[in-house]
């Protein structure tokens, strides 16, 4: 991961509830979280719906238009300051060139598509503690650096349900 | 113009609209309400007057784009007096005032910060609605100005005037935070 981390060139700080990408937007880069927290959301008629969280040392990218270089409908925001490093996809394929650089490159992809089954898991879980527990057990640090509220989302459940479950 | 490049240019002028006034939110009420005279605008007064525009040209914009049977065009280009208007909302380097029509007037009417949240929640409108005109022809829609019913412009010119109107009064906050800091 450090190889792809090297390539970038430009560092931007957001402040909290600062938007990185809104909906419509083409948005090709890949972001490296230094510090601080982001989420994904998608809105219809104005209810969120968060889709994965980016905090210290992941990355965080809209997939969709990274892969078709097309709009996406997906929202990203600060959840905190947050200091992110910029990779742009240009810079990827450029990488990418090396044949070594390739094999490294599909491990990060086949790891992704991995994270994206868990989560469908999640979503298809009927049990509200099942999903409570399968999150924590694969991403206990994630309860350290989201605030509750946007956990709750992401879980599909409201803030009290969440504690309860958190004190069981 | 191509139809995509316009409306990526406008969600990406927009998404800065929008961040610009996320960080208003963390200013105390003092501050949001300052003025340099009687007859200025504070921060909450500017963007009041911007909510006063988003309450007549989002619902406008909204139904044309749902009774519309035009189609999507890969071209755009800007009419003659669409392209005028929207000219005419930048703000040049030295401020040339504009007159405000009375009724989008908020001068020294009670605001508190719902103001700001009415305006981030007209931004995410506006960014539904751009994303809504890619199944219509930017070209072929006409939207009426808040001047007068009888005078329309093209739905592409009307997004541009619509922001670049919005850009120059959040210039104009930045000239009262300056202003405040200063005096």
């Amino acid at each position: 991961m450090k190889e792809i981390i090297a390539l970038s060139d430009k560092t931007i700080t957001i402040n909290r509830n600062e938007f990185l990408k809104v909906k419509g937007s083409i948005d090709t880069n890949i972001y490296y979280v230094e510090s601080g927290s982001l989420r994904i959301f998608v809105l219809d008629d104005y209810e969120e719906q968060t889709i994965r969280f980016g905090y210290k040392e992941n990355i965080i990218v809209s997939l969709d238009s990274f892969l078709t270089e097309k709009p996406s409908d997906l929202f990203i925001q600060a959840i905190k300051k947050t200091v992110i490093k910029v990779i742009t996809k240009q810079q990827i394929q450029k990488f990418l060139e090396t044949e070594s650089n390739r094999t490294l490159w599909t491990k990060i992809l086949e790891n992704l598509v991995i994270q994206q089954m868990e989560r469908e898991i999640d979503i298809l879980t009927n049990s509200p503690k099942e999903r409570y527990e399968r999150v924590l057990k694969r991403s206990p640090q994630l309860f350290q650096e989201i605030p509750n509220k946007h956990i709750a989302n992401y879980l599909r459940m409201s803030p009290e349900t969440l504690s309860r479950l958190k004190k069981s | 113009m191509q139809s995509e490049k316009l409306i990526q240019q406008l969600l990406e002028q927009t998404r800065q609209i929008t961040n610009q006034a996320e960080n208003l939110k963390t200013l105390d009420l003092n501050t949001l309400t300052w003025k340099e005279n009687n007859t200025s605008w504070s921060i909450l007064e500017c963007l009041e007057h911007l909510n006063l525009y988003g309450d007549f040209y989002l619902p406008q914009i909204e139904t044309k784009l749902k009774t519309s049977i035009s189609n999507p065009e890969i071209e755009f280009k800007s009419g003659l007096l669409g392209n005028y208007f929207a000219k005419s909302m930048l703000p040049k380097e030295k401020l040339n005032k504009m007159k405000t029509f009375k009724d989008k007037n908020p001068l020294n009417a009670k605001l508190d910060t719902a103001v700001i949240d009415k305006f981030i929640g007209q931004q995410i409108k506006l960014m539904d609605l751009l994303n809504q005109s890619r199944n219509v022809s930017l070209n072929k829609v006409k939207i009426p100005t808040s001047i007068s019913s009888f005078i329309t412009i093209k739905l592409g010119d009307t997004f541009q005037f619509y922001i670049n109107h919005i850009i120059r009064h959040l210039k104009q906050i930045e000239r009262i935070q300056l202003a405040m800091k200063n005096a």
